[in-house]
């Protein structure tokens, strides 16, 4: 049986909750957005929104369902899976956009299930050696290949945006880990480092252009940082109360190529002002704190790790993309988990908080 | 099955469970980033957001992208091809529009135009899509735009603006060469090289203007501006202005590409133009100094958005105005054939300049009989004299001789049957069969009547003019040919030079000299003839003969060339009519090849003309001529000149002396 009775009766309301509110903002807003300048009009994509949440609902359904401690069994038989589709990927992946990264004609993106496949395989590690008996940078040499492989993979892609995602959502187990600052500091420079070497042999000329952009924004106003530009004015114009729903004026948002996507927030920024986006993202950040405490009450290790990665999954996206809309980072194609208009985003979106759920309804099944 | 031991399970996650201090650092650190979303979000919707609402509540901010003007195309002189002008747009943004029948009846009078079909034109756009102005007239003339400007406000919803538009200055000169611009379609959208375009941009489509398109494109400029209710410009917030793009330094040469096309032009009333192509090329570095593609259309035609009629008529026309076929025509080269048949016999020792062959007027190979293009025969010829008549008789023999392969591997040194190289789009490689491609393409073998087809470049042979023009200034250039170069160099929009473009490597034929020469001699007698000699003992006296090419003669100038007639049909079908009666698309096409000064050589021309209906040297030469007719020309203005200012020179080296023998 894959689940009895008390599971049900610990049902996580709360869970269920926050993310059924952010998932209808969300087709509120992507509403909005897709009524400017999409093709296919509003309905359409709006449409496609709710069918791809239908969808998630069943595949999170499965992933709360199958309790998590198979998971950890199966974890280095799901992440070899996750492993064979990438570099199924770099094989026979059709290219959309420069990113080798998309199977069955640009429709699954399995760099996302990676991510996914990635934390289950670290939770797996780290309940093995808990990160409270890691004292030493060499303890984490076996975690850093674990992560290495995707990435590697997800780099020969050359979909720098989601290499780096994935190597983040790994970042946020390092709080846990007892290492002293000084490990660190020797860690910062060997960082740096690698970071120039990126610079100079991994980034392709529009990538090191998107953050020369960044960096100083009036480089090219309608290239990358145009994008910005336009963002930072149409949040600016929203004001205390927005516009108000399909009413923002700020008629330059029409010149954000993927504001259905990628800049679905600043849509949301503009409409509903200071207030509604506020309450969105107070909204995201009561369901990460909500995953660490899934974490905090979860009845083992594994279920703990499972959840603190899954978290990160969340964060890190979620973080780059406002920051982008925001102006806070450079434009990096990152949809909003549960906001944005997409099916791979979506769906791995709808894992994590399956496998959430999950952790949360067996905290007290012993 | 699940479970391998409570107990155990419970001890551990004692152990396990990450400390709490731990994970408060993790949510601690979420905390702070969405933190400090917020308070971005105060800076920018709360504190810099007043700022905007305090200039008027019904203000709004508009981006309005500033285009910027595509590169210039000159030709060798800085003469202007292509360049960009401002044109006046009217625009109409529905959102702006007041309630009322107002604006469209104003703006209406205003161009002339009935209102109601601008309204139809604008529309009732809903949603974002309202912000979006609407562009009535692209393109306004001086005195509409002043009565537009003056009534302004009396039309709220109305914006205008100017915004750059192609202009090719010389309309069809060089227009396949120029290429067009248009509208980037929804599928080069989609791709990553063009993820610097956005829909509605322009974008080159076809020759040069689709080649160098990173080049002359320039960057587009952005203007974020706080309007009114009315849709009016209150204030500029920030500008940036866009930068023009780069010019293009052509090796084209204007004069000469206006006479060629001019050329080309019939004068007698009620005749079309003449069609067909030609290509001028310095045999010295591969220069294209005219390139010329009949009929031609108006480039002006695609600057503002072609419309659907104009488009039709031009794909539609059953000659094919937009193909250029300087490039991409391919046509039987003929008698233009003949000069490298001569080589390949010459390098193989099948003759010597002294052989001769007997022209009856036919030549029977087997049961079949070949006929030479004069009937009565040329008696015993040469090869000079073969070339300057164009004797096809002495050709089948030679061919027969020589064979298909030895023809084709002599052709093919000079270029001819693969494509040349030029940096255009569509180019044609033609077609110099041998014996292995028949095997491979026809699955038949080969037969030696077709031989004496292919000895007088009918048959399977197919040429571009501009390989033609390439071979024959490998001809006059001692063997050396180079892939043809359109553009010298690239600057950008205030002069810099931005890349020069290398003269091409050099391909070597890799013919005697000698050979070279003989030949050579036969292509100047089909221009210049065999001048007659004076009676002595042993030989009678001669008259002079004409070449067959002597409508190409530039007095002062020495020209080499050769005419050809290429069979278009099979001869059966069309020999019992009257030619006026033969449709045109039956006639025969003319051919000239010509190179000059025959001395030094300077330049290379090759003129198709299609379906002529009349030989090489009557109609094809004469164009050749006036191109050559006017390098020369150019020619001696620069020498005459250089001469002046050498005179002064010498005056200057001359009154020196006599001051200084003055002082003492």
């Amino acid at each position: 049986m894959l689940v009895d009775r008390r599971s049900l009766q610990n049902f996580d309301w709360v869970l269920l909750g926050l993310v059924s509110m952010l998932l209808l903002l969300g087709v509120v807003n992507l509403a909005s957005a897709a009524a400017a300048g999409v093709e296919g009009g509003m309905a359409d994509i709006v449409r496609r929104q709710v069918t791809l949440i239908g969808l998630g609902f069943f595949v999170a359904l499965v992933a709360a369902l199958i309790d998590y401690r198979h998971m950890e069994r199966f974890g280095p038989l799901i992440f070899g899976a996750a492993l064979f589709l990438l570099a199924l990927t770099l094989l026979v992946g059709t290219v959309t956009r420069g990113a080798q990264a998309w199977l069955f004609e640009g429709s699954f993106q399995p760099s996302e299930i990676a991510k996914i496949a990635l934390v289950i395989a670290l939770a797996r590690y780290f309940h093995q050696r808990p990160p409270q008996i890691i004292t030493q940078l060499r303890d984490l040499v076996t975690p850093l290949l674990i992560t290495a492989l995707p990435v590697g993979l997800i780099i020969l892609q050359r979909d720098m945006g989601v290499a780096l995602l994935t190597v983040l959502v790994a970042l946020t187990y390092l709080p846990l880990v007892h290492i002293p600052l000084r490990a660190w500091a020797g860690v910062a420079l060997v960082g740096l480092a690698g970071l120039a070497a990126l610079w100079s042999f991994g980034l392709k000329a529009y990538q090191q252009s998107r953050i020369l952009d960044f960096l100083d924004p009036s480089r090219d106003p309608l290239a990358s940082g145009y994008q910005a530009m336009q963002s930072r004015i149409a949040v600016g114009s929203g004001g205390l109360l927005g516009t108000g729903w399909q009413e923002g004026t700020q008629t330059q948002l029409r010149f954000l190529p993927t504001q259905h996507t990628d800049f679905v927030f600043s849509v949301l920024a503009e409409e509903w002002g200071f207030l509604g986006s506020t309450l969105v993202l107070l909204t995201f950040a009561a369901l990460l704190l909500w995953g660490l405490w899934i974490a905090r009450n979860s009845k083992d290790g594994f279920g703990a790790m499972l959840a603190v990665g899954l978290v990160g999954t969340l964060f890190w996206p979620a973080a780059i993309n406002v920051a982008m809309v925001l102006g806070l980072a450079p434009v990096i194609g990152v949809p909003l988990p549960l906001f944005s208009y997409g099916g791979s985003a979506l769906l791995s979106a709808a894992i994590a908080i399956g496998l959430l759920f999950n952790v949360s309804m067996r905290r007290y099944v012993f | 099955m699940i479970f391998k031991g409570s107990d155990h399970d419970r001890l551990s996650s004692a152990n396990e469970a990450p400390s709490e201090l731990r994970l408060g650092l993790i949510a601690l650190a979420i905390l702070a980033v969405f933190g400090l979303f917020v308070l971005r979000l105060f800076q920018l919707q709360i504190l810099e957001g007043a700022d905007l609402a305090d200039r008027s509540l019904r203000n709004s901010v508009r981006t309005v992208r500033l285009e910027a003007p595509r590169g210039d195309i000159v030709d060798r002189e800085g003469r202007v091809l292509a360049t960009s002008r401002p044109a006046f747009r009217v625009q109409v943004i529905a959102n702006d529009l007041p309630d009322g029948d107002v604006t469209f009846p104003v703006l209406g009078e205003l161009l002339g135009r009935d209102p109601e079909e601008i309204e139809k034109q604008v529309g009732r756009p809903t949603g974002r899509r309202r912000f979006q102005p609407v562009v009535v007239e692209g393109d306004l003339g001086y005195a509409a735009r002043a009565r537009i400007e003056e009534h302004r406000y009396a039309m709220p919803g109305v914006v205008t603006d100017m915004v750059p538009r192609r202009d090719y200055v010389e309309e069809e000169s060089a227009a396949h060469m120029l290429g067009t611009i248009g509208q980037i379609d929804a599928q080069q959208l989609g791709q990553e090289a063009f993820s610097g375009y956005r829909a509605g941009d322009v974008i080159g489509k076809y020759g040069l203007e689709l080649g160098l398109e990173s080049h002359l494109r320039g960057r587009t400029g952005g203007r974020n501006l706080v309007v009114d209710v009315a849709g009016q410009e209150i204030d500029v917030i920030e500008e940036v202005a866009p930068v023009p793009g780069g010019r293009l330094i052509l090796t084209l040469d204007l004069d000469l590409q206006r006479a060629a096309e001019e050329a080309f032009r019939v004068k007698a009333p009620g005749n079309p133009d003449r069609m067909g192509a030609l290509v001028a090329i310095d045999p010295r570095n591969g220069d294209v100094l005219a390139m010329v593609s009949r009929p031609a259309y108006d480039p002006n035609l695609f600057a503002g958005g072609i419309d659907a009629s104009t488009w039709a008529s031009l794909t539609g026309d059953a000659w094919h105005p937009l193909r250029n076929r300087a490039i991409s025509g391919q046509y039987p080269p003929g008698s233009t054939y003949k000069p490298f048949v001569a080589l390949a016999a010459l390098a193989e020792g099948k003759i010597d300049a002294e052989t001769t062959v007997y022209c009856p007027g036919y030549y029977r190979l087997g049961r079949r009989v070949y006929r030479c293009w004069k009937r009565s025969g040329h008696g015993e010829v040469n090869l000079a004299a073969a070339l300057r008549d164009s004797c096809d008789v002495f050709f089948y023999q030679v061919g027969i001789d020589l064979g298909v392969d030895t023809i084709a591997s002599f052709a093919r040194r000079f270029g001819l049957g693969t494509r040349t190289g030029v940096a255009l789009q569509g180019e044609a490689a033609g077609l110099i069969p041998t014996r292995a491609w028949k095997e491979r393409v026809r699955g038949e073998s080969w037969i030696k009547g077709e031989t004496v087809s292919a000895a007088i470049g009918q048959g399977y042979d197919l040429v571009t003019p501009i390989q033609l023009a390439n071979a024959y200034a490998a001809l006059a250039h001692g063997g050396v040919h180079f892939p043809p170069r359109l553009v010298q160099r690239l600057e950008s929009w205030d002069g810099q030079v931005v890349a020069e473009n290398p003269i091409g490597e050099a391909k070597q034929a890799g013919v005697d000299p000698v050979f070279l020469n003989q030949v050579r001699e036969g292509l100047i007698a089909v221009v210049e003839g065999t001048p007659g000699r004076p009676g002595t003992d042993q030989n009678p006296p001669t008259r002079t003969v004409q070449g067959t090419g002597a409508r190409a003669r530039v007095t002062g100038l020495s020209v080499a060339g050769k005419t050809g007639t290429s069979q278009v049909v099979r001869l059966d079908v069309v020999e019992s009519m009257a030619e006026q009666d033969i449709p045109i698309r039956y006639r025969d096409h003319a051919l000239f090849a010509a190179y000059a000064p025959t001395e030094a050589p300077e330049i290379a021309v090759a003129v198709v003309v299609e379906h002529a209906g009349e030989g090489g040297g009557t109609v094809a030469a004469p164009i050749a001529r006036a191109v050559i007719a006017q390098w020369f020309e150019k020619k001696r203005a620069r020498e005459r000149e250089s001469e002046a200012g050498a005179d002064v020179v010498q005056q200057q080296a001359v009154v020196h002396p006599v001051t200084q023998s003055e002082r003492p």
